[in-house]
């Protein structure tokens, strides 16, 4: 019995109810929904979190080693994320843009082929301390990216013209679009130190591997494009004209990146970085 | 003012601009995906195959084919540098004198205006009473401050967290720190890549040492799956070994700023240890004897024909034959095509250097006529070749500074704030009024909350 691939099957079934409960509270506004969806996205983390444990005692190795293990730990930096989110800042609507979020990342992960399931050890390249810092703080950049996505959706959805700013209405229980935008750049001022300590240990790593610290893969190059665009959704938040909608329309385009920096470049792009 | 000092104005006037910085950006962004979709420095042919002739003209003409190096990407790379460089010193100065040089003395007008402001009125005290409660209060949440008494009215600058102001600065020179570091690494290292027999001693280009692969082996999982590649180094200097050690994937051995890396291994496909032949009967195709055994380079003579010696001379695993140089290559590293070449002699006297093949045995006869046999390649022992990475690379430790700036530059950015209060404490006859207004570079939400607790400290530690 292979521990791991039973606690993926909980927690992708576990996120299944949490982003119906949240999407429930979101429509009905029902505050018991919203008080179950809390409660069962700790038992769904805990889940999650078991994955994680169990496929590194059954691999001998940190879950980080291909897409399948990455996911499961992407999920669990976004639902931690959003859980001291969620705490910090009093507001439960948002986990009806985050969970459908973790869930559907499960979806694709089941989706993959089988032999990303079992347990492999590593192989010469990836066999380096660098492995668990480089993948840790990429996906904690990853996380952060994801959590703002969700958010500049919302925001775009709120200051649309003849939404109100409260009020009746689904947009009507979504927090004001100055504390959403808000939000958004806090979860990207979080991705972006990250996604750069992320790139600058790859850097480190390859040097060490490959003998140098940079060569244009497309994995590399990709990571520098999601960097760019959001070092512009930084730049614009401050700038007259860019603020508010086209700042939200860069953190999207952003995330966009991120997803084919993560799955686009393993799938269709061939290069040095094939193990995810 | 010159024409030249004009233009000087208005172009750094134009990179001090954000929107400046947001479409260059955006721009490096969307045309680095350009050189993602399209694979980098190819083979013309292996373009060809894909695009076609009429593409391929054009993507080498724009010079997609290797886009990070031409003159415009770089020169887009140049001008965000430029922007950065700019931006940093145009705003340095009135960052740094708005910092160190806090306005203590403001008006009330200006505390009730700031979007963080709250009030705590007919507090029964001397105002210098509430000062110095204020002050402890202030002191205790680690807050530094200045005061200007002016009896009546006395206001109350409190800040901290004022480096976080400087973040950005810390960040954009690191940048250009890490970007100078990669033109220094540009400039004075280099790359290479030596594919080394096992027991063969190379000399390196560009270095004054040479490297012997002792050994290459390979560890295995207990499952079969590989776990290690690993070759055996020695540093050989003035012919004397300096250095020895085993490389192995994310190890590798580094000497007078060199390193090597392990990067592949395989089977040499322009020599070999030694080949075996066998002599067969020309009429019935019968051996004749026991078989040859040649090491490379060796002369030796034909048990069975004994007029005839053969030396071993050549190789190529894969044999190819270039018709318009006339020359013989190998078509690639797999043993395909394995042939081997020898000298023959007879009678001492080299009459002929026949290319010999593993996979047609007897195709082309290799004595001459006068020989009732002839000779046929039957095996041959390869030799193992590791491939080494070699770099030097004096721009790399500039490159890890920038990076470890970058890293404390982001830390002030984005982990710490710069908080500002301004504290006015107004005597109204026998009571004081006390106007307290907060405000924060970044990070408004989570301070309104920890603005709107302070003020209730005050007001507690103030009405007791």
């Amino acid at each position: 019995m292979i521990f791991s691939l039973m606690f993926f099957d909980i927690t992708y079934w576990m996120y299944l109810i949490v982003a119906v409960l949240y999407l429930g509270f979101w429509l009905s506004r029902n505050k018991w929904l919203g008080q179950a969806a809390t409660v069962f996205t700790f038992i769904a983390l805990f889940a999650n979190f078991m994955f994680l444990v169990s496929r590194t005692v059954e691999s001998g190795h940190a879950p980080f080693s291909n897409l399948y293990e990455s996911m499961v730990f992407f999920t669990f930096a976004l639902v931690a994320g959003y859980l001291f989110m969620e705490f910090k800042y009093k507001m439960k609507v948002v986990g009806a843009f985050v969970m459908p979020l973790a869930f559907l990342a499960l979806v694709v992960t089941s989706l993959l082929p089988f032999r990303y399931q079992s347990v492999e050890p590593l192989n010469p390249a990836l066999q380096s301390i660098w492995l668990e810092i480089h993948v840790f703080s990429t996906f904690l950049g990853y996380a952060g990216f994801a959590l703002s996505f969700g958010l500049s959706i919302m925001y775009l959805l709120k200051s649309r013209k003849g939404a109100s700013e409260s009020g009746g209405g689904p947009i009507g229980i979504f927090p004001k679009s100055s504390v959403l935008d808000e939000l958004a750049y806090k979860t990207i001022a979080w991705g972006f130190p990250f996604l750069t300590v992320g790139i600058i240990t790859g850097g480190v790593w390859a040097n060490y591997a490959w003998g140098t610290y940079w060569s244009w893969d497309p994995k590399e190059t990709w990571s520098l494009i999601t960097w760019f665009i959001y070092a512009a959704y930084l730049h614009a938040r401050v700038t007259r004209g860019w603020r508010g909608k086209k700042a939200a329309y860069l953190s999207i385009s952003g995330f966009i990146a991120m997803a084919f920096l993560y799955w686009g470049v393993a799938f269709v792009l061939p290069g040095l970085h094939a193990y995810a | 003012m010159g024409i030249f000092s004009k233009v000087v104005l208005k172009v750094w006037k134009f990179f001090t601009l954000l929107r400046v910085t947001i479409v260059l950006l955006i721009s490096l962004a969307l045309v680095s995906v350009l050189g993602t979709v399209v694979e980098q420095g190819k083979s013309a042919q292996e373009y060809i195959s894909v695009y076609g002739e009429k593409v391929y003209y054009w993507l080498t003409v724009i010079g997609i084919t290797d886009m990070y190096h031409t003159w415009w990407f770089t020169t887009l790379l140049s001008l965000l540098a430029l922007n950065i460089i700019i931006c940093t010193i145009d705003r340095f100065p009135s960052k740094w004198r708005s910092v160190s040089h806090q306005k203590t003395d403001v008006s009330l007008r200006f505390i009730d205006n700031l979007s963080n402001h709250g009030a705590i009125e007919g507090v029964k005290a001397r105002p210098a009473e509430v000062k110095e409660k204020v002050i402890n209060i202030l002191k205790k949440n680690r807050y530094k401050y200045e005061v200007s008494d002016r009896g009546e009215e006395i206001t109350v600058m409190a800040y901290k967290g004022k480096w976080a102001r400087f973040g950005s600065d810390v960040a954009h020179v690191s940048l250009i720190i890490i970007l100078l570091g990669s033109i220094f690494g540009g400039i004075w290292g280099f790359k290479d890549f030596q594919p080394i027999y096992v027991g063969e001693t190379r000399a390196i280009p560009n270095t004054d040492f040479k490297i012997k692969v002792n050994k290459f082996w390979i560890d295995y999982y207990d499952s079969g799956q590989i776990k290690q590649f690993n070759s055996d180094l020695s540093v050989i200097e003035n012919g004397k070994e300096m250095l020895r050690k085993t490389i192995y994937v994310n190890e590798p051995l580094y000497y007078k700023g060199v390193r090597f890396y392990q990067s592949s291994y395989g089977l040499a496909w322009g020599k070999v240890k030694k080949a075996q032949f066998v002599l067969v009967d020309k009429e019935t195709k019968k051996q004749i004897g026991a078989p040859i055994f040649i090491n490379w380079n060796e002369k030796i003579k034909v048990a069975g024909a004994d007029d005839y010696e053969v030396k071993l001379v050549g190789f190529v695993s894969d044999f190819a034959f270039d018709e318009k140089n006339k020359v013989v290559y190998t078509n690639s590293s797999e043993h395909d095509n394995p042939a081997v070449r020898i000298e023959l002699y007879k009678n001492g006297k080299l009459i002929s250097k026949p290319w010999l093949f593993l996979n047609f045995p007897g195709l082309f006869p290799v004595m001459d006529d006068a020989s009732k046999s002839d000779l046929i390649l039957t095996n041959y022992q390869p030799i193992q070749y590791t491939g080494l990475q070699i770099g030097k690379d004096p721009g790399v430790n500039v490159v890890w500074f920038g990076s470890i700036f970058l890293g404390i530059g982001f830390i002030l950015a984005f982990f710490m704030f710069y908080k500002r209060l301004w504290i006015n404490i107004k005597s109204c006859s026998d009571t004081v009024d006390i106007h307290i207004g907060g405000m924060i570079n970044k990070n408004r939400i989570i301070f309104e909350r920890e603005f709107n607790a302070l003020v209730d400290k005050f007001r507690d530690g103030l009405i007791e």
